[in-house]
């Protein structure tokens, strides 16, 4: 596909986000207003600015990216504008601020490449880490962590003088930072891990010594799911570690033993807490736990049953009564508005996505670029798909923002930040 | 390496042909259950929680409106400020028990028609005003006010029309409910409670009831002969204590038993204001089955009422039917055996007598206007049909008012107008009769056309029980709203 069509899309995604706008303000009861305006400049500026951020520091970057993520985020942010227009405000800023984080991360690496993350590896490990810890900071200090709907993974600072408090989610940037690790440190001790030094049954077990990373893996995502209460985050950082052994290995040891780690450290999790177990019961029994744990899946199903095939229109449902409906929640909403040509649109565009960004590590002739990009691409997938199948109720719903479509700062700008990784990773093939 | 990476991507693209074919189970197959929910709230919300225009009564009076829920400052709670004075005809938008009444017929107009959809969109960018509308209604709170007071608690209805247009003016119905328990927190209960109930409150007896009409059905009789040029109102008719009907044992007597005025002969004018069945039994079987159902469908018989809301049918016995029969003739210009009229129909009779034999069109909606309280359209006044010719409409007003002045209606009788009107006392198996009032005014070129027909029936004696009649029971309810639409305080 050419530079050109991809800016065609691009202002298609835009015009999209902007007809939405319309839409709503119109079903609503009111007139079209500087909102419409403002929504298509906040697109064209922020999608506009990282195609033009491509132009001059990635040329050679694919083209399909790009448009899927506008396209996502135009969908995604037409209903958080029908359910609160003063989120959907903030987003927009969130949204240029994201815009200049990807143009950012293709400005820092436009000499060295993405190889040079590899040097500060350690440093970026070390980073993520703490950023993951950082939650866990007491409530008296400057900058603390703070507790919502039961998980601690936010971290708010008080300015001082303000008002207001800022708040952000220090996993979603952690995730990406690890993910680069991972890719780093694999590209580096793969071969070995995958030599097989002994046999169990029908399993080839690696050398002890290399099973650091799977033993780090289970206990980092185990305590995050202690100390922070989350299954969504901890679920998903564990997925992260084991697809990357199994993309770098290509042993289905560790994907097995994950999965046994994952149900174990689960299992453990299950009794002490009652905010996990409530989940579970919901997830089991929804309708029969409507007025408590189960009333926000039920919800959805109600959402997503009431919205059909065409939906109820874009600002004609109820997608109100869903609790976090513009976070979490955020499928089922869309769903109910634009129907099931809306989420198949919605599932079809993560799907583009997950094909392209695997295409680019397929077409990677080098180890970091290839695990990078798998690893990157896994991070968007699996969380999109971990947040849909509990909405779905394919598995219990667990707290995770779905990528460009939910309100969050903190995610949007991670993911943006991913897509400039990639956009520079599929450039460096092409030099 | 590659195909690892291959198998994941395959494991994570083939998750979401799970995730794909999990929402299409959800939203294609199992989405109506979920739509369906009791606990789901959207429909309720949809139906309800909208805003919708108002509803107003002639004179101004709300009677349905939406004002912004203290709960939820998106939704809209409709209020019926006037409760069960116009449950029939405002009507409601329940979720458990659906639309009714004027919420329904004009929920086009009530409900904004900004919506997603092309024409809706449309028509916003052209500029279209897409705010909900407002109806104005032709009935006067006033007279509806009185209506309901006069008929009190007696199972019946009262209807006031406008002959000249068809205007409704009044429109009540006992027992009657009030809409705002349908639409509250406890409305299934009450509505289970109202559809239990053997009076049937939710029946809009004006139009949803027929009833054997009695004598009030003289009037058609009546129009029959006289414009068919059969009889005048000097007519000559034998006075007999009872009719012996042809062919059978059954035997036609008047009301008291006795005879009609002196035993030996008696004017029509006479019979009709002392409403004799005898003489009318005798004019029906000389005018035949053909002739007089002819008439009778000249006035709506056996035709569908073009109106706001479905009115049953009136029946009177198909003519083939009759033919040979002149006993079912003859109780069938009385009124009885299998005439059935609803009491809308029995106004427009009257209204049509009134009008010069024109029967207009009823009508309950006067204008429609928009959130800026501009009229957008208003309901032009059309004839249904020809029910006589003027001429015989002029001498029927001029027997009827003789009916109220020396005749059955006195009690209807309101000082200083000149009232023309019939009463019926309907025989039914079962019960005690039901009793009939129709009439109209004022009378008199000075005046100009008359303003008002009115139509009272009290089901089986109301109050009175067996010793009812309609110029006992239904004519002072009759003269109440008349006296009422004059400005009359004193009516004896």
């Amino acid at each position: 596909m050419t530079r050109r069509a991809e800016a065609g899309l691009i202002v298609a995604a835009c015009l999209l986000a902007a007809i939405g706008v319309a839409i709503v303000e119109f079903t609503q009861g009111n007139w079209l207003d500087a909102q419409v305006a403002l929504t298509f400049l906040a697109f064209a500026a922020a999608f506009g600015g990282v195609y033009l951020a491509v132009i001059r520091w990635a040329p050679g970057a694919s083209s399909l990216l790009l448009p899927l993520a506008a396209f996502l985020t135009a969908i995604g942010f037409i209903e958080i504008y029908r359910l609160d227009s003063h989120l959907a405000a903030l987003q927009r800023w969130w949204l240029l601020v994201a815009a200049a984080a990807g143009a950012l991360v293709l400005w820092a690496l436009r000499d060295a490449g993405v190889s040079v993350l590899r040097r500060y590896r350690y440093v970026i490990l070390a980073i993520g880490i703490g950023l993951l810890l950082l939650p866990l900071l007491p409530d008296s200090w400057l900058v603390y962590g703070a507790t919502v709907n039961g998980s601690r993974l936010w971290v708010r600072i008080d300015i001082p003088g303000a008002s207001r408090v800022m708040s952000f989610q220090p996993g979603e940037v952690a995730k990406v930072l690890i993910t680069i690790f991972l890719a780093s440190y694999l590209a580096e001790r793969a071969e070995a891990m995958s030599v097989v030094s002994r046999k169990i049954g029908p399993f080839e077990i690696p050398e002890p010594r290399h099973l650091g990373p799977v033993v780090v893996a289970a206990v980092a995502a185990f305590l995050v799911l202690v100390y922070q209460r989350d299954l969504g985050a901890s679920l998903l950082l564990f997925g992260i570690f084991v697809g990357m052994l199994y993309i770098a290995t290509g042993r289905s040891f560790y994907v097995i033993t994950g999965a046994a780690l994952v149900v174990i450290a689960g299992w453990t999790a299950l009794v002490p807490f009652d905010h996990v177990q409530r989940r579970i019961e919901a997830w089991l029994d929804p309708f029969g736990h409507f007025s408590e744990a189960g009333y926000q899946t039920v919800q959805g199903l109600f959402a997503m049953g009431s919205g059909a095939l065409t939906g109820s229109g874009i600002g004609l449902g109820r997608p109100d009564l869903i609790p976090a409906a513009a976070t979490d929640f955020i499928f089922a909403a869309v769903a109910e508005e634009m129907g099931l040509a809306g989420s198949l649109a919605v599932l079809t565009g993560f799907s583009l996505l997950i094909a392209v960004g695997f295409g680019i590590a397929l077409r990677s002739r080098e180890r970091f670029r290839k695990y990078l990009a798998g690893g990157l691409m896994l991070v968007i997938g699996l969380q999109a798909f971990i947040i849909i199948a509990g909405v779905l109720r394919l598995m219990p719903i667990t707290g995770l923002t779905l990528p460009f479509m939910s309100y969050g700062g903190s995610s949007l700008v991670t993911n943006m930040a991913i897509i400039a990784l990639l956009l520079r990773v599929s450039h460096e093939e092409r030099t | 390496m590659n195909t690892s990476l291959r198998t994941t991507a395959y494991a994570l693209l083939g998750a979401f042909a799970l995730l794909i074919v999990s929402v299409i189970y959800i939203q294609a197959i199992k989405g109506p259950d979920f739509r369906d929910d009791p606990r789901n709230v959207r429909a309720i919300a949809w139906l309800t929680g909208r805003q919708r225009g108002p509803i107003i009564s002639a004179d101004g009076v709300v009677l349905a409106i939406s004002t912004p829920s203290p709960s939820d400052p998106k939704l809209y709670e409709r209020l019926y400020p006037e409760g069960s004075l116009y449950a029939h005809t405002v009507g409601f938008t329940s979720v458990l028990f659906g639309s009714r009444g004027v919420e329904q017929t004009r929920a086009a107009d009530l409900i904004s028609n900004r919506d997603a959809t092309i024409s809706g969109v449309l028509n916003g960018l052209l500029g279209g005003d897409t705010k909900p509308r407002g109806v104005r209604l032709t009935l006067r709170d006033a007279l509806q006010t009185v209506a309901r007071d006069a008929l009190g608690e007696q199972r019946g209805s009262v209807i006031a029309i406008d002959p000249t247009t068809g205007a409704i003016l009044a429109m009540v119905t006992y027992p009657s409910f009030d809409p705002n328990t349908l639409i509250g927190p406890d409305a299934g209960a009450a509505g289970e409670a109202l559809e239990r109930d053997e009076d049937d409150p939710l029946r809009d007896r004006a139009i949803r009831q027929t009833y054997p009409p009695g004598s009030v059905f003289k009037v058609i009789t009546a129009a029959s002969g006289l414009d068919t040029g059969l009889v005048s109102p000097s007519s000559e008719f034998a006075d007999p204590v009872y009719l012996r009907l042809p062919g059978s044992e059954s035997t036609i007597s008047n009301y008291d038993g006795m005879v009609c005025d002196n035993g030996t002969s008696v004017t029509l004018k006479f019979a009709f204001v002392k409403s004799c069945n005898t003489v009318f039994a005798m004019l029906g079987m000389n005018l035949g089955a053909d002739t007089l159902g002819g008439t009778a469908e000249a006035f709506g018989f056996n035709s569908e009422v073009p109106f706001e809301f479905d009115v049953l049918t009136s029946f009177f016995p198909l003519r083939g039917t009759m033919q040979d029969d002149p006993p079912a003739t003859a109780q069938s210009a009385i009124g009885q055996r299998d005439d059935r009229a609803t009491p809308l129909l029995m106004v427009l009779t009257v209204a049509a007598v009134a009008n010069n034999g024109i029967m207009m069109a009823p009508y309950l909606v006067s204008e429609i206007f928009t959130s800026e309280g501009v009229v957008e359209a208003t309901t032009e006044p059309v004839a249904w049909r020809r029910a006589m010719s003027p001429a015989s409409a002029g001498v029927l007003a001029d027997m009827m008012e003789q009916a109220v002045i020396s005749g059955t209606g006195t009690r209807a009788a309101v000082p200083g107008v000149r009232i023309a009107g019939k009463t019926g006392t309907a025989e039914t198996e079962g019960s005690a009769p039901h009793a009939w009032f129709i009439g109209f005014g004022p009378l008199g070129a000075e005046s100009g056309d008359p303003q008002i027909a009115i139509v009272v029936i009290v089901e089986s004696g109301g109050a009175f029980g067996e010793s009812a009649t309609g110029g006992t029971v239904a004519a002072p309810i009759a003269q109440r709203v008349l006296a009422a639409f004059f400005g009359v305080t004193d009516t004896r």
